[in-house]
């Protein structure tokens, strides 16, 4: 099926610090998505270590291209590219949160997590170094733009991948939940708002794999989802409980919505002004 | 009504069915990451304790909870038959022990006259949190705390007594959303409708030692603490001076109290993860 691309978003819980468990369930949920002809696998971010784990991250972190763990789950990975989230070991003493991309026993692609939210709740910046550089990866014929979780919320990253070609975008996260008055759940609310904007300004397909579970008296929803490069959602996966997500793309899609919609060609770096 | 008041009756607006998904399901993970049998809870006959013991009997079977009814000898007797309503309502077995021997023998045992209100209500406090400690031991259950983010913020409460616990459901609530989330429980009305009171004397009401209402300590530390606003700011929007200085010096005064807590998180100001603030 040329253009076609069967995706699935693995919204699991991950246990904090436990990274033996979380690789078997990872290794099940491997199989459960290659059943349903997946080609293309996402889990969300540090899923193999768990979320919040200050002091635990170097407890936990790994080489990746020494790693027992990483090529246990590579050679699981046979012809379906499966993207998990990690503590990465750079150079240097340097901790990154990084999206590994494994396909056939290698390692395809690496996107180091660039900008680390150390506010609120959140602490990354006390603990990981922000990466470096933005990358496409290949899929299917196509390119594919990996992103983690706070990446979204600067919108250059998703307009740079797509304007270099990417027609999927993959975001992987940890996206706490937060209640309010409001008839969906606020941390939702406002995630929808940006994964659909984010795919019609850039006319991409969006995959958004959020992950279930507690972690010190915070809770993630799930809610993952995809959405079509006009914006619409296409599918949802349950809240609050671990679902595999499946759909296929049609990448045309992409090439038919820009053409109609051209708003990357349009794109100027030359307007003058402040900023 | 101008802008920042529709700001903050949303943000103090509930949804409870999902708050409900969300904290029964944090009581459910508690149990079960720590292996527990179930968890125990004191009921006061209050709104709070009959929140944390409703939301507990939906998370887990009514059996693996554990209800305590702890009266003093000067306890309101309306406390004890709320408590045991909610009990019933909720299909839960008590169990009553009378905390005025042991209370009342420690004071005994000081010099004549070493005994003022305060202290007495603390101890009391005190000596509820040490029995629900001790048969939570007995049992192999979890303690459930039953502060809401409105006293806890305050430090309206007794450090190591009723602020104690294993985990704590309602510490993200502030007091009027305790309200919405036990009316949508079912708790009777009685019990969510009465004043609230520690009745750890005859006729003590929570709003008449505080000096304000519910409702404004509310708002007030929602725009404070949750958004931000100095205490001269908050002013500016048309509460008394005299209520926003005093919550803020009950705020700064009472920190000391707030470090010790595993809240369940539902808004971006959790106490202990969004808004660690050092104690010193």
């Amino acid at each position: 099926m040329a253009n076609k691309l069967t995706v699935g978003l693995a919204q699991i819980d991950c246990t904090l610090g436990a990274v033996k468990g979380n690789v078997q369930k990872h290794l099940s949920w491997i199989e459960k998505a290659r059943e349903q002809g997946v080609e293309l696998l996402l889990f969300p971010e540090l899923s193999i270590t768990g979320y919040r784990l200050l002091h635990l991250t170097s407890r936990v972190s790994c080489r990746i291209d020494e790693s027992e763990t990483i090529r246990q789950l590579a050679d699981a990975s046979g012809e379906m590219a499966v993207v998990v989230g990690l503590v990465e070991e750079g150079g240097q003493g340097v901790l990154y949160n990084s999206a590994v991309m494994l396909r056939a026993g290698q390692i395809v692609h690496v996107h180091r997590k660039l900008y680390l939210p150390t506010y609120g709740i959140f602490q990354e910046g006390r603990f990981f170094g922000p990466g470096q550089r933005l990358d496409l990866a290949p899929i299917a014929g196509e390119k594919l733009g990996l992103l983690i979780c706070e990446d979204l919320w600067h919108p250059q990253l998703a307009q740079r991948l797509a304007a270099g070609g990417g027609k999927v975008l993959g975001v992987l996260s940890a996206g706490p939940g937060r209640v309010g008055s409001g008839e969906t759940l606020e941390s939702q609310e406002i995630w929808e708002c940006i994964t659909r904007s984010t795919a019609v300004v850039n006319t991409s397909w969006l995959l958004y794999c959020n992950r279930v579970g507690w972690e010190e008296g915070s809770f993630y929803a799930g809610g993952s989802h995809i959405v079509r490069p006009g914006g619409q959602i296409l599918c949802r996966a349950a809240n609050f409980q671990e679902d595999l997500l499946v759909a296929t793309l049609d990448l045309r899609e992409v090439d038919r919505l820009r053409w109609r919609l051209p708003l990357l060609r349009a794109e100027r770096a030359d307007i003058e002004g402040p900023g | 009504m101008n802008e920042t008041k529709y700001w903050i009756r949303d943000r103090l607006g509930l949804n409870a069915a999902l708050a409900e998904t969300v904290l029964t399901g944090f009581i459910r993970d508690a149990v079960e990451t720590t292996r527990s049998k179930g968890v125990v809870v004191g009921l006061s006959g209050g709104v709070d304790s009959a929140l944390a013991a409703a939301l507990a009997a939906k998370a887990l079977e009514p059996s693996r909870v554990h209800a305590f009814l702890l009266p003093y000898r000067t306890s309101n007797p309306d406390s004890i038959s709320d408590a045991e309503v909610v009990a019933k309502d909720f299909d839960l077995v008590t169990t009553t022990i009378d905390i005025s021997p042991m209370v009342d023998l420690y004071f005994e045992n000081l010099a004549e006259g070493d005994i003022d209100k305060v202290r007495l209500g603390n101890k009391m406090a005190r000596e509820r949190m040490s029995i629900l400690f001790d048969q939570a031991k007995k049992l192999g259950c979890l303690v459930l705390g039953t502060s809401n983010k409105t006293e806890i913020l305050l430090g309206y409460s007794t450090i190591f007594g009723d602020n104690a616990s294993s985990i704590n459901p309602l510490g993200d609530l502030y007091k009027q959303q305790v309200w919405q989330l036990a009316h949508h429980l079912g708790v009777p009305q009685e019990v969510v409708g009465k004043k609230p009171s520690a009745d750890l004397w005859p006729g003590q009401t929570d709003e008449g030692e505080l000096g304000f209402d519910y409702t404004s300590a509310d708002e007030v530390l929602c725009l404070m603490f949750d958004l931000g606003l100095s205490p001269s700011e908050v002013v500016d929007q048309g509460y008394a001076a005299s209520v926003v200085d005093r919550i803020a010096a009950m705020e700064e005064r009472n920190r000391f109290k707030r470090r010790l807590m595993l809240i369940a998180r539902l808004s971006d100001s959790a106490i202990n993860l969004d808004r660690e603030i050092p104690r010193d």
